[in-house]
């Protein structure tokens, strides 16, 4: 679904991903696991082309045979809204503080697939309630919600648009621990039940291990090994793959 | 809630008006001279005793400058604000004549400026590292680094003295002969100078914040999930505009101290020609009573701005919970 | 790189201005209130580089004698309100809690005040001249100085170097001094240097009302009070340079303060 090539990442002209290359594939979990720096993060920023000021990305990343890298900020849009969903890590801070959390999700979810706002509140209260949240929370300010509550309503927003691709940065590291199983409870009954393409970035190997069917390390901006999960943790290759998994015990 | 944040917030534009008055009040009293004199001013001459006495025991002017307050205070809350001594009316008459003249140089010059600096600072904002965005910047720091009174000297000498075509002072009165034209070829000069030294600046500050939310952390999640660009600046402009007005807000003591010498170069007709005027004549009455009512302008200004503020800012209407 | 450059540029030219009106004694070619009745209102040419004024005293000497009127004015009301804002601002943020907050409070008052119409009673009433108006500018300017050292003395008291300190034991007024004071000095320069531009601009426009500084002392402000009516009779020349070196002075001053202020403001948000 999704094949990265050479890709490569330089920001005020340093070096932050070297020719990277990896694959996506139709619906499975796949994960890219690296410390912080590897370059995991601006990997996807490259991708949805979200990159800050003064970066630059190089190489290509077929998203269904459009290189995301080449397309025009029109088709990306398109891609954005219809096609991938993202769930960032710093959930507390991925809504905007003054606007009502009903009005957001409606345009994170219903507008993208072009539903009236009545549609909307008729299908997301299903999902609110499913996740254990209130419709309450639609008149709600996010800054009255916890960090949990937040991503649960992001990942709600991912149900509702049933997206073919969905980007998970680090969508755990700001949870504490109960949150975070049942977090990655989530996105495996979204894998398994709609079938949904899940790319997942994490520093975590036991959520790797958990949920992921194919992994990509990284490391100082280079992909250093490709696999599936259970191959790569029986007979790591690389060097820095062992230290890693040995780390973990 | 909102009743509370009201007023919380008159109980304070009641505090700074008696700090105000107080100050000025203190200030022309530890002034050489003696009280007495300062306070008849020369109408001291045509007073007679008895009348001398009456107003000696209304205003407690032989008792301690605390007394003395209380009872200014005591007259002024009655409505009573004195006589002028220079023109021999009452100072509230003086006052109501020369409000709507002010009322109206702040209201033109406030308007174009917040109509100019939103729209400049926004183009500039959302389009950052443009031509406009960096010619704004050392633009409007040049603009605002002008004395207005001299640009508006430069203005008299070049439309009124040289062309001819503008009045070099004075206010036309609405009801007058010119009407409304007239009145408006009189504002052009003053509200000009003020507009043209302060329109920059804030167009920058506006700008500056645009361009520090569009870095937020929100805005990247909304535009990577395929949230509109219309529906990711409004909110940008949504939240930019809590610093622009609280800006704004800080700004209104200084401005209004701006205009008083603008007012007085065009010989405008307003309260702060008026101020200057009662200062150069030490009219104390009618110093008090102009002194008192540009406080009250002020606090009004700054109450309709955090009103705006507290409307629009959610966080501030939930007192701030996290 | 290009910025350090503007702020060379600027600095540079603020130096002159400084220089010039400090040695006007020696720099300036005819006394500043040297009369010549025979010489009134000499356009700008030979023997007078700035022309003359209604007294036939020459504008360019007035210039610079009247800069170091208004600078020094500047420069004296800028050191008070310095130490005012220190002491309140240091106060307030080093004591903090419920002492903070009621003097935060007051200062939001103080702020709300139109500090011109004080200072402009003051002075008319006072009877005021030179050194009264640097003083009554000094001790109405000192609010924003007090709340960039506040939040600065805030900020620093939670740094570790400060906790470290106080664990070993460190007097409080070695602490106060050589930790928090230290660290604030770039952010007090900056607003101290926006306050002299402020200062600079009330000396002009008091004196321009007719009363700041008595108009026996050329400065500034003063010049531009007379040039009024010299205007009117096409003497443009009397009004047009003292405006425009205040002009480049104040606009000298906001660029150097914006050029430092940038760098700190990334720094303190990074």
């Amino acid at each position: 679904m999704l094949k990265v090539n050479q890709l490569s990442i330089e920001i005020n002209g340093k070096r932050i991903v070297d020719g990277s290359s990896f694959f996506v594939p139709r619906g499975r979990i796949t994960s890219i696991i690296g410390e912080s720096g590897s370059g995991k993060s601006m990997t996807i920023s490259a991708l949805l082309n979200i990159l800050p000021a003064g970066s630059k990305a190089a190489g290509q990343a077929f998203f269904d045979n459009k290189d995301l890298l080449a397309i025009s900020n029109k088709e990306m849009s398109a891609i954005r809204g219809s096609q991938i969903f993202t769930v960032f890590q710093d959930a507390l801070n991925s809504f905007n503080p003054s606007v009502k959390m009903g009005k957001q999700l409606y345009e994170f979810s219903g507008r993208r697939i072009r539903h009236s706002v009545a549609e909307f509140h008729l299908k997301m209260d299903d999902i609110l309630n499913d996740l254990g949240l209130s419709k309450a929370i639609m008149e709600q300010y996010p800054f009255e919600l916890s960090g949990g509550m937040l991503q649960r309503c992001m990942i709600a927003c991912a149900l509702y648009v049933r997206p073919r691709l969905l980007i998970a940065d680090e969508p755990t590291s700001a949870l504490d621990t109960l949150l975070q199983k049942e977090f990655i409870e989530l996105l495996k009954g979204l894998n398994e039940k709609q079938g949904t393409t899940i790319l997942l970035i994490t520093h975590d190997l036991d959520i790797v291990a958990e949920v992921a069917d194919k992994m990509v390390i990284m490391h100082k901006g280079k992909v250093v090994e490709v696999g599936n999960v259970a191959e790569v943790f029986e007979r790591p290759k690389n060097a820095y793959t062992k230290r890693l998994l040995e780390s973990r015990f | 809630m909102t009743v509370k944040w009201i007023g919380k917030r008159m109980m304070m534009g009641v505090v700074v008006l008696l700090v105000v008055s107080f100050l000025s009040f203190f200030i022309m009293h530890a002034a050489p001279g003696d009280p007495a004199t300062a306070f008849y001013g020369g109408n001291a001459q045509t007073l007679n005793a008895a009348e001398k006495e009456r107003i000696s025991r209304v205003f407690s002017l032989d008792r301690p400058i605390t007394a003395q307050y209380g009872s200014w205070l005591v007259e002024t809350l009655k409505g009573n604000l004195g006589i002028s001594y220079k023109e021999g009316r009452p100072v509230i008459t003086i006052l109501r004549e020369r409000l709507p003249n002010t009322l109206l140089l702040f209201g033109v010059t406030m308007f174009f400026i917040i109509v100019g600096s939103v729209w400049l600072g926004t183009i500039a904002g959302m389009k950052a590292g443009s031509i406009l965005d960096k010619g704004l910047s050392i633009l409007s720091i040049a603009t605002s680094s002008i004395p207005a009174f001299w640009l508006g000297i430069l203005f008299i000498s070049f439309f009124a003295v040289k062309l001819g075509v503008l009045p070099s002072s004075g206010t036309g009165e609405i009801g007058g002969e010119g009407g409304f034209w007239d009145k408006l070829r009189y504002l052009i000069l003053p509200a000009t100078v003020i507009i043209f030294t302060h329109v920059g600046i804030f167009a920058r500050f506006l700008q500056e914040n645009i361009k520090d939310e569009s870095r937020k952390y929100y805005v990247t999640v909304a535009r990577a999930n395929g949230v509109t660009e219309r529906e990711i600046r409004k909110g940008i402009l949504h939240n930019a505009s809590f610093p622009y007005l609280n800006y704004i807000g800080m700004t209104i003591p200084s401005f209004f101290g701006g205009s008083i010498i603008v007012e007085s170069l065009f010989s405008w007709n307003g309260l702060g020609q008026l101020t200057i005027k009662s200062v150069v004549t030490k009219d104390f009455p009618l110093l008090m009573g102009s002194i008192l009512l540009i406080g009250m302008l002020v606090v009004i200004s700054l109450f309709i701005i955090d009103f705006l503020m507290y409307s629009l800012n959610p966080k501030l209407r939930k007192g701030g919970v996290q | 790189m290009k910025s350090r450059k503007m702020l060379a540029f600027w600095c540079i030219v603020l130096g002159i201005i400084v220089f010039s009106t400090v040695f006007s004694g020696n720099l300036a070619p005819y006394e500043p209130n040297d009369m010549n009745l025979d010489e009134v209102y000499l356009s700008p040419g030979d023997g007078h580089l700035l022309g003359t004024d209604h007294l036939g005293r020459d504008v360019f000497s007035r210039l610079l004698g009247g800069g170091k009127v208004t600078l020094t004015v500047a420069t004296v009301s800028v050191l008070l309100s310095l130490v005012l804002g220190v002491l309140y601002g240091g106060f307030s943020g080093y004591v903090g809690g419920i002492v903070d907050t009621a003097l935060m409070r007051l200062l939001e008052v103080f702020i709300t005040i139109p500090s011109l119409i004080i200072i402009l009673s003051f002075q008319a009433f006072m009877q005021g001249g030179m050194w009264s108006m640097a003083l009554i500018i000094g001790v109405t300017g000192w609010l924003s100085t007090a709340r960039i050292v506040r939040s600065e003395f805030i900020r620093l008291k939670e740094a570790e170097f400060v906790q470290m300190a106080k664990m070993f034991g460190t007097p409080i007024w070695k602490i106060i001094i050589s930790h928090l004071l230290k660290n604030s000095v770039p952010a007090i320069f900056v607003v101290t240097l926006f306050n002299f531009a402020n200062a600079i601009f009330i000396e002009v426009s008091l004196s321009f009302l007719g009363i700041g500084v008595p108009p026996a002392i050329p400065s500034w402000g003063n010049m531009l009070y007379y040039a009024q009516n010299d205007i009117l009779i096409g003497a443009w020349w009397i009004g047009l340079y003292p405006g425009i070196l205040i002009f480049i002075t104040i606009l000298a001053i906001n660029f150097i303060g914006e050029a430092l202020k940038d760098p700190e403001r990334r720094r303190f948000s990074a």
